[in-house]
Order: C-alpha cells, then structure tokens, then sequence
C-alpha cells in the first residue's frame, strides 16, 4: 500500500464507463515523514477523504475492480483508508 | 490513473492481430512540477525526464489533451480476449485542481 497526501482532484466527462459517478482524487505519494515521492497519482475516493488528509492507497487492480463492481474496469489506484494523524 | 499530455501519435504498420484497428497515443508524464502547468493550463513544452509512454486509446484523445493512463497488468483488463497491453487511456481530463501541501 502507499501512503499519500490528497493534493486535489481531477474532472474528466470521458472516461472509462466502469469510473462514471467515482470521485477521482489528487494523491501525492510521500513518505513518513511527508517528504513527496514521485508524480501524483489519481485515486478513487469511496471514503471522502478531504484536501491534505493522508491517505492509504491500493495500487493492486483487484481490489480496485471489485471496488467499482466491474471485472472489465482498468481501474487501478483506490483509497482504502484515511489516517487520523 | 496517472496524468500526461498527449504529445504524438503512433502508427503499427506490422502489428500483433489483437491490435487491429488500434489507436496509439505518445504521452509526456506530468511529474511534481510539469503538474502545475497542467491545472493552469499553460503550454509546457518541458518534456519530463524518463521515458514517454505509448498508451492504447479508444476514448479518442488527440494532440494536446491531457489524459489519465493506468499501466500495468490492470492495463489489459477492458479486452475480451488476452492482449499484450500494458498502458491504457482511461479518461480524458478536463480540469486538474491541484494543490500541493507545504508541511
């Protein structure tokens, strides 16, 4: 799992069926002690995770297709857990 | 899903037969500071250090259009039958909010 900070969000009307109604977030990956690794990632957001929440991503596409209920879905990044600090 | 700017497209004259009629785009990865330019939608001609992907695409994207591609195994999941994708266009961008955190 990867650790992330929210850092926004992203609109987009085209996109893979399987993805219509999620809310895509902005996540920075970062390590522990906040320092930011690598080019920011659009995650699906089930949980409603705020701006500048750490956040706990899944990168494995299982998880993430059963998420949004499509064995079709290339959907890939999905939140599973907001951390309190 | 991660971010790129459409920057090219590829044409397979010989091609595995699972790629027939496929549509090939050459993306320019956003990283941490080419990221900006994106949410205020200045033209960067900037390309990022590492490699440009080449992106399977059937939602249409063109020249200029910034676009969310997934890689990887998950990259191949939309096909009926098995096809050697690796990188997929999932959705066309309108808007980037993008808002880093200063600790």
């Amino acid at each position: 799992m990867l650790l992330a900070r929210v850092v926004g969000n992203i609109v987009a009307t085209q996109k893979h069926k399987s993805l219509l109604g999620q809310r895509l977030l902005l996540c920075q990956p970062e390590t522990f002690e906040g320092k930011p690794l690598g080019a920011p990632l659009v995650a699906i957001d089930q949980l409603g995770a705020g701006l500048h929440q750490r956040v706990n991503l899944t990168s494995d596409g299982l998880t993430a297709r059963s998420r949004v209920n499509d064995q079709r879905s290339p959907a890939r990044y999905v939140i599973i857990g907001v951390l309190d600090n | 899903m991660k971010l790129g700017k459409v920057i090219g497209r590829v044409t397979l004259s010989v091609a595995c037969p699972a790629f027939k009629g496929a549509r090939w785009l050459i993306i320019n990865p956003s990283d941490r500071k080419t990221i900006k330019t994106l949410s205020e939608d200045m033209e960067s001609t900037a390309l990022s250090p590492g490699p440009s992907p080449v992106v399977y695409d059937d939602l249409g994207a063109g020249v200029g259009d910034i676009i969310g591609y997934v890689e990887g195994a998950e990259a191949a999941a939309p096909f009926k039958n098995p096809t050697p994708v690796d990188a997929i266009n999932t959705a066309i961008i309108d808007r980037v909010f993008y808002n880093p955190f200063e600790s």
